[in-house]
């Protein structure tokens, strides 16, 4: 019965997802950086279309006016710094790297900056330009495109 | 009747009110079981299930009530009973993916759901407690849920202005200001653009009619090597502003006529100095410098031109001003030549700047022009027409009017007429019953209808004037999401108060100042207190940021600061006391009250704060990592070579302090320095200079690219 239940609420949320308009067209290719603002395509398969709630398409903004620079390889405006960079910092999407921090230290990286957190002094602190709610928001961003994904319940100290 | 009679039928009668009262008993004790099955009790049950297996139990059931829960907000017109079954929606412990909907928490949002309600943003019925009413389009309820992709209309329903959190909506309503939708269509709080269709009052002079007919045909068609068609330039996301009209032969034949006889004021041929086009006629080199100074000049900052590399087919360059690859087949040399030396003097409101050209440049320019950017084929298909016949023009002149033109375009002594379309400025909140869906086989809901309309206005009606535009899926999101957010004035002035207005502001200021800033058009691409463009920096406080001579030497010769830019100040060939004008202007009145140029004397840094500036910069606040000294650094702020040279002092120490403040899109974030380190920092950066050589920029060379090229 419940089960039952469960089934029809998903199928009546699917059909008015659906209402009267078509799917964003998986299949067509978006530019991930212009065009595309609820969606990212992931960076290490083009034919992935990460769909993204609204905190994580504000970080999504964020990330490519403030971080894109350093923390990808293509940028709006071309060429990337990344390779400039000694050590060369993490891509955003480093799930290997990135996976293993929690939220917490994640905010704090970008809160205080890399020096202050025993990382590279190259990574400059934005808590004083970017609100809570926007770090927060990037590192939701983070944890959408990661590769390999995001598991929130690997992570210790969940509760 | 005998009694005993009636004590008999009493008896019948009896039986009869003894089944009735057995059935009336049932359905009585069938409705309270029906009313324990109704749909949202049923969620409500099933919630407090679900919360007693989580640990947070108590917390999830503290407001908790068997009942419809309900946000009733009169001033706004809000009454949801949508947390009735979405119960968890202010719990953040039920954000995660694993929890079942209707229980899931909202994502994180600026507004709190208690205060706003739920169908501000989301539309459907409120006040309905089934789930198929709520979130769909009954007989009775008519305003669906809004499909997500277009949530950020209903940001744009309060938020007239433009907010960074809503890039889909704000691209919807630069589109349609681009394409000046509002030419036809009265819609709310969208500016007309600066520049309209071009003013056709003296086409006759520009083009041919063979030209004409093929661009009201076809705008923009591009036939490859094949012999394949591929309409709307190079298969690149680049529209043409031009729609397509769907006309008939005739139609166009009359129209071109028109067009092609609107030579109200003569054009005056510029004689070139004679001896410069001996000296150059002959010359193997005339195109290839001619493409050299087009080039130099960055003409493509604006207009691009269609590159083939590597079989692959790109617009490169900007989108201020046309495409370029085939104008040399489009317009009459005569006229190009006067259009390039004074813009104005055809097109009153263009954005085309006023060059200083030499007669040798010119000359150079407008040969590349008129021999390289060109295409043969361009006019193979169209018939030959001959001279404009009486009858012709007449036909023209009415289509004109009765096609829309007049709404873009104007012609001197030509009246359009108002309101040539219908009024958008509510369509966003209409029911399904109050479109006129035609003939069109869509959904019957808004959504469907707006982009119908918007993809092929004739699918819903044949007749309809409204012409074919050629959308991307992106596009067309965004532009219906725009439209979508005009739901008229609101309803109530609670809502009336809630309103965020756009400012409408505009910089034309007078004077010396003024001419030079209109020859120049700076507004096209810099922005000053709100106004102008986005392509290039802000210059509202230039005048406390850059030093006087830096902006006289940058004016005549712009170089780029900031290497990851493709597009670049064009070379005006500015005279001294141009520069001068504007130099002047800006350093007295460009000013920021935080960064006073006279407050900071360059004079008191000493040796020592230079030195630990120099250390501060590359140890502990590695500003190295984005900013380029010397050969080595990053690409993503400013090159500092030259800071000494080009900053201000007192810029420099309010910008340290926090460049937000200065200008607010700036990138770079605001650091927590001591004031003593601001004081180090700029003393060290006051030492930076670099004599740039007031070398043309001839050694980019002319096969490189323009990100290449700018790459230096």
């Amino acid at each position: 019965m419940k089960l039952h239940d469960w089934t029809r609420i998903l199928l009546l949320m699917a059909l008015v997802g659906v209402a009267g308009c078509r799917h964003p067209a998986e299949s067509v290719k978006t530019d991930p950086l212009l065009k595309a603002f609820d969606t990212e395509v992931d960076w290490t398969d083009p034919l992935h279309v990460i769909p993204l709630n609204y905190q994580q398409a504000q970080g999504k903004r964020i990330f490519y006016q403030q971080c894109v620079w350093c923390h990808a390889d293509a940028t709006p405006a071309g060429p990337s710094n990344r390779s400039n960079l000694t050590p060369v910092p993490p891509l955003l999407n480093d799930g290997a790297v990135l996976n293993a921090e929690s939220d917490e230290n994640m905010s704090n990286i970008v809160t205080l900056g890399g020096a202050a957190m025993g990382k590279s002094a190259m990574m400059p602190p934005y808590g004083r330009m970017l609100s809570a709610d926007e770090i927060r928001s990037v590192i939701a961003f983070t944890r959408a495109i990661a590769q390999p994904p995001f598991q929130p319940s690997a992570r210790a100290g969940l509760q | 009747m005998p009694a005993e009679e009636m004590g008999k039928l009493t008896d019948r009668t009896r039986l009869i009110f003894a089944a009735s009262s057995v059935v009336f008993l049932a359905v009585l004790a069938i409705s309270p079981f029906k009313d324990f099955r109704r749909e949202w009790k049923q969620y409500k049950r099933s919630y407090q299930r679900f919360a007693q297996s989580r640990p947070d139990t108590k917390k999830l059931l503290a407001d908790y009530r068997p009942d419809i829960d309900q946000i009733w907000l009169p001033g706004m017109n809000v009454v949801d009973r949508c947390t009735t079954c979405h119960q968890g929606i202010t719990q953040a412990s039920l954000g995660d993916k694993a929890v079942p909907e209707p229980f899931r928490a909202h994502p994180p949002i600026p507004h709190k759901v208690r205060d706003w309600g739920c169908t501000v943003c989301h539309r459907g019925q409120g006040p309905a407690t089934e789930v198929a009413e709520a979130h769909e389009s009954t007989l009775a309820w008519e305003q669906p849920i809004l499909p997500t992709r277009f949530i950020q209309s209903s940001c744009g329903t309060c938020h007239y202005a433009d907010l960074p959190q809503t890039p889909q909506l704000t691209r919807g309503r630069e589109l349609l200001a681009e394409l000046n939708c509002q030419g036809c269509h009265r819609l709310p709080g969208i500016e007309r653009p600066a520049m309209l269709g071009p003013d056709l009052t003296n086409i006759g002079t520009k083009v041919s009619r063979e030209w004409i007919y093929k661009w009201l045909k076809e705008p923009r068609t591009i036939v490859d090597k094949d012999g394949n068609v591929t309409v709307n330039g190079y298969e690149t996301e680049e529209e043409p502003r031009m729609p397509k009209f769907r006309l008939t032969e005739a139609e166009l034949r009359g129209l071109s006529a028109y067009l092609s006889v609107q030579k109200a004021k003569a054009m005056v041929p510029y004689k070139l100095d004679a001896r410069v086009v001996t000296a150059w006629r002959k010359n193997p080199e005339l195109v290839s410098q001619g493409e050299l100074r087009f080039r130099q000049m960055f003409c493509s900052t604006c207009h691009s031109l269609a590159v083939t590399r590597a079989g692959e087919t790109k617009l490169i360059g900007g989108d201020i001003g046309p495409e370029l690859t085939k104008v040399g087949s489009k317009v009459n040399p005569e006229w190009l030549i006067a259009w390039l030396r004074d813009p104005e003097g055809y097109l009153p409101h263009t954005r085309m700047p006023r060059y200083g050209w030499s007669d040798e440049d010119l000359y150079k320019v407008t040969q590349y022009i008129t021999t390289k950017l060109t295409d043969t084929d361009l006019l193979t298909s169209v018939p030959q027409m001959g001279s404009p016949t009486e009858q012709e023009i007449q036909l023209g002149r009415r289509l004109f009017l009765d096609k829309g033109c007049g709404s873009c375009h104007s012609i001197e002594g030509l009246n359009p007429q108002k309101d040539f379309g219908p009024d958008l400025s509510a369509l966003g909140g209409k029911n399904a019953s109050e479109l006129d869906f035609g003939v069109a086989q869509i959904p019957r809901n808004l959504v469907s209808y707006i982009q119908a309309k918007l993809q092929d206005p004739a699918s819903v009606n044949p007749a309809a004037r409204m012409p074919q535009y050629n959308w991307n899926p992106s596009d067309l999101d965004a532009i219906t999401t725009a439209v979508l957010s005009m739901k008229g004035a609101p309803a109530t002035s609670a809502l009336q108060n809630l309103v965020v207005t756009r400012k409408e502001v505009a910089f034309h200021p007078t004077g010396s100042f003024g001419e030079v800033y209109e020859r120049y058009k700076c507004y096209t691409c810099h922005k000053f207190n709100g106004y102008g463009g986005n392509l290039a920096p802000d210059l509202t406080y230039e005048g406390s940021r850059a030093q006087r001579q830096w902006i006289v030497d940058f004016l005549k010769n712009p170089q780029t600061l900031r290497p990851t830019l493709i597009l670049r100040m064009p070379q005006f060939n500015m005279s001294d006391k141009e520069a001068a004008t504007l130099a002047d202007y800006i350093t007295m009145v460009l000013q920021h009250p935080a960064a006073n140029p006279a407050a900071v004397d360059a004079k008191q840094f000493t040796p020592a704060m230079v030195a630990l500036g120099k250390q501060l910069y590359e140890v502990k606040y590695q500003c190295q990592s984005c900013h380029t000294i010397g050969g080595a650094g990053g690409y993503v702020g400013p090159n500092l070579n030259n800071a000494g040279g080009w900053l201000t002092a007192a810029w420099t120490e309010a910008w340290l302090r926090n460049p937000q403040a200065l200008i607010p899109d700036t990138i770079e974030p605001r650091r927590n320095f001591t004031e003593d380190e601001v004081k180090a920092l700029t003393a060290y950066l006051m030492t930076l200079r670099q004599v740039i050589k007031p070398q043309k920029i001839a050694s980019i060379s002319g096969s490189r690219t323009l990100s290449q090229g700018s790459g230096r």
